[in-house]
């Protein structure tokens, strides 16, 4: 139960810089994900906040506290490691039991902690089994467990189920909010899977390149992404990208999206910003899922190239030479591959995005 | 994701050993004659100079009595080896004076050996350096290593040297032949040289306890203690068991450089039962009795070894 600050951090590994100048505020009970590809600095991030690396600039503070020069075991930071990193010469009752006993809780008070922990994660049959030789997902619980056990004020984990079979993944994802919303810590959580991410967070820090991109709530960073990477990272399949010029008619400002040889009327208020800034290269954006079939000489008519089906989902692809564009609807929808289909976007669902700069364009 | 793979690695390797029966039977045997030679080979080599040993030492045999070894039988004294051996005091002497080194160097040699490994883990200036500099001692030849410790403790030499001008008086002990600090002299020189070994073999060890567990020992509040307690040394059990047996195995047969420091002196001072063997062999010629004591410790030793290795393999499986 602490917020954390980061303020101006920056790591640099040699002339290499894995993050630039992040600022985040991470709030008192929070569940943060860091959403992101691979080596776009979530690692670096953490391991910062535990203490394991120190920033090269900027600086963390936990509840206005600077944690500078403060050592990893004196943060009061629970963390479970991207390869769990059991110690692999104890049983599970022993790993569950280590933090307690390093602070020499009187033996009884162990006892009955860790029993009531392996209770809470199912590892009761395996106490006395030596952890070297434990399935995955069942050292995942062991690793929270052991971080849980000694409840940390702040609870950070590196991308804990990237090796756990699916199935037990979606399990570990209830679990884990669950586990959150019994000890009520301070969560950060790496991950590459948005899913992960929109399920479980309170709160998503999207990140590329060592650059935070956007922070915001699941649904803000899904309906309002801030730019093209955002746009395209959240969502599967990722925002439908449209190039097209501004230009002015008798109904206002549009977007002629070219090749396709329509033309998208533009809200007015995104108009004012547009105009404002000189804009005229524009992407225009918008949800697979808020893509709706519209009558013959409505919309955009696109040939249909590929029609999948993800369990009760059905994604259609439409192409026409540069501009692809995807539609997911939930059920069957009766189009046919070859098949020339008008779809259009739902009122109030486009977004747009300055080109040359790839920011959205907002009201002002 | 390395765990899941190995799994269905084994499930592969289990499918094909379950077709392939038939033919291990008769692979088996055939692997064993195949084999059969050089095991026969390996056991005749092993084996036969001890058989051979024990043969002599229960005779009277010397190299001098004109007879082939072979003929010994004609010799056989009713155990009269072993039991000179019981009242042999001084082999006792020497076998207890072995084991006061042992037990002297061997420990001082783990200590600095583990100290000097432990400050290798971290980055320093100048660390390669150090760390060639370190090995040169387990390079030096041992008989040149004895004769730089010869010249080392002479009572005009470069100890005494230093010590005077560290209390600032002259200091003049004849460290090799007065009986009480000869035995001390030696022992540094085995300090000396083996504890570059120990380093190695330690900051191997130390090296490969994984990092990710003692960070998260580090996460859960251990302290350095704690962690070195809790982790490194569980870790490094196997590592110092094979570390610490090379050393006593070694140091028991200690030799060439005590040899060439007192030769066995003053007196008996310094008289390690390798010592007490040569002395035996080669000024008294009484070849049995000197089979007789290369047995007793061959068995003492092996039972010592037998106990670190069956530690280990407990270890293994805690
Ligand atoms: N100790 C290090 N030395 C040099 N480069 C590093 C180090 N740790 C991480 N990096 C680099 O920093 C970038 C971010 O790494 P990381 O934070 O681990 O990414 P991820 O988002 O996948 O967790 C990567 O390009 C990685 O190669
Ligand atoms: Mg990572």
């Amino acid at each position: 139960m602490t917020a954390i600050h980061l303020e101006n951090l920056v790591k640099r590994f040699g002339a290499f810089t894995a993050l630039k100048t992040m600022d985040l505020e991470i709030r008192d009970g929070e569940f943060m994900a860091l959403l992101g590809p691979s080596g776009c600095g979530k690692s670096t991030t953490m391991n910062m906040i535990a203490g394991m690396e120190q920033p090269s600039e900027g600086r963390i503070t936990f509840d206005g506290r600077d944690m500078n020069g403060v050592a990893m075991g004196r943060r009061g930071v629970g963390f479970v490691f991207q390869n769990y990193a059991i110690f692999t010469h104890m049983n599970v009752y022993d790993n569950l039991a280590y933090g307690l006993k390093v602070r020499g809780t009187p033996a009884s008070e162990i006892d009955r902690r860790v029993k009531a922990m392996a209770d809470f994660l199912q590892l009761t049959p395996m106490l006395d089994k030596p952890s070297a030789k434990l399935s995955v997902n069942i050292l995942q619980r062991l690793a929270i467990g052991r971080s849980a056990i000694v409840e940390p004020a702040i609870f950070l984990l590196d991308e804990p189920l990237s090796n756990v079979d699916a199935a037990f993944r979606a399990v570990m994802r209830t679990e884990l909010k669950h586990l959150q919303r019994q000890f009520r810590q301070t969560m950060v959580y790496v991950t590459h899977d948005q899913l992960e991410a929109m399920t479980m967070a309170d709160r998503i820090a999207v990140m590329d390149h060592g650059v935070l991109q956007q922070v915001g709530t699941p649904l803000e960073v899904y309906n309002d992404p801030v730019n093209l990477f955002v746009a395209d990272f959240i969502g599967s399949p990722g925002m439908n990208l449209l190039k097209g010029v501004l230009a002015d008619s008798d109904r206002g400002l549009v977007a002629d999206l070219g090749a396709l040889g329509i033309t998208a009327p533009i809200d007015p208020a995104l108009s004012a910003t547009a105009r404002k800034h000189g804009i005229r290269e524009v992407v225009y954006g918008f949800r697979p899922e808020r893509v709706v079939l519209a009558g013959a000489g409505q919309g955009i008519a696109m040939p249909v190239t590929f029609i999948e089906r993800i369990g009760a989902r059905t994604v259609v692809h439409f192409g026409d030479g540069e501009q692809r564009v995807k539609a997911v609807f939930d059920n069957d929808v009766a189009v046919q591959t070859g098949e020339t289909v008008h779809v259009a976007v739902e009122p109030g669902f486009a977004r747009l995005f300055d080109a040359a700069t790839g920011v959205a364009i907002r009201e002002v | 994701m390395s765990m899941l793979a190995t799994e269905e690695k084994i499930s592969v390797t289990g499918d094909l050993s379950t077709t392939g029966t038939r033919i291990e039977d008769g692979g088996r045997r055939l692997g064993l004659m195949l084999t059969l030679p050089a095991q026969l080979l390996v056991l005749f080599i092993a084996v036969f100079p001890l058989l051979m040993q024990l043969y002599i030492s229960l005779t009277d045999w010397s190299p001098l009595d004109g007879i082939g070894w072979w003929q010994a039988y004609e010799l056989w004294n009713n155990f009269a080896n072993y039991t000179d051996l019981a009242v042999d005091s001084r082999f006792w002497d020497a076998l207890g004076r072995t084991a006061l080194v042992m037990l002297i160097c061997v420990p001082a040699e783990f200590l600095l050996g583990l100290g000097l490994a432990i400050l290798f883990m971290d980055n320093f200036a100048g660390k390669r350096v150090f760390y060639s500099i370190m090995l040169i001692p387990m390079m030096v030849v041992p008989a040149v290593a004895g004769y730089m410790f010869f010249m080392l403790f002479q009572s005009g030499g470069p100890v005494n040297d230093i010590i005077s001008t560290l209390i600032g008086r002259p200091f003049a002990l004849a460290w090799l032949s007065s009986p009480g600090t000869a035995l001390i002299a030696v022992m540094i020189a085995d300090i000396w040289q083996w504890t570059p070994l120990m380093f190695l073999i330690l900051l191997a060890g130390l090296v490969g306890v994984p990092e990710d567990q003692m960070r998260a020992a580090t996460l859960l509040g251990a302290s350095w203690s704690q962690r070195f307690r809790t982790i490194v040394m569980p870790k490094m059990k196997t590592i110092i068991i094979i570390a610490l047996s090379i050393r006593v195995i070694e140091n028991f047969k200690i030799f060439d450089t005590l040899y060439i420091m007192t030769g066995g002196g003053p007196g008996v001072a310094t008289e390690t039962i390798s010592v007490y063997i040569y002395k035996v062999t080669q000024q008294d010629l009484i070849w049995g009795y000197v089979a007789a004591i290369a047995l007793v410790i061959l068995i003492a030793l092996s039972i010592l070894v037998s106990l670190a290795i069956s530690r280990m393999n407990a270890a293994k499986e805690a």
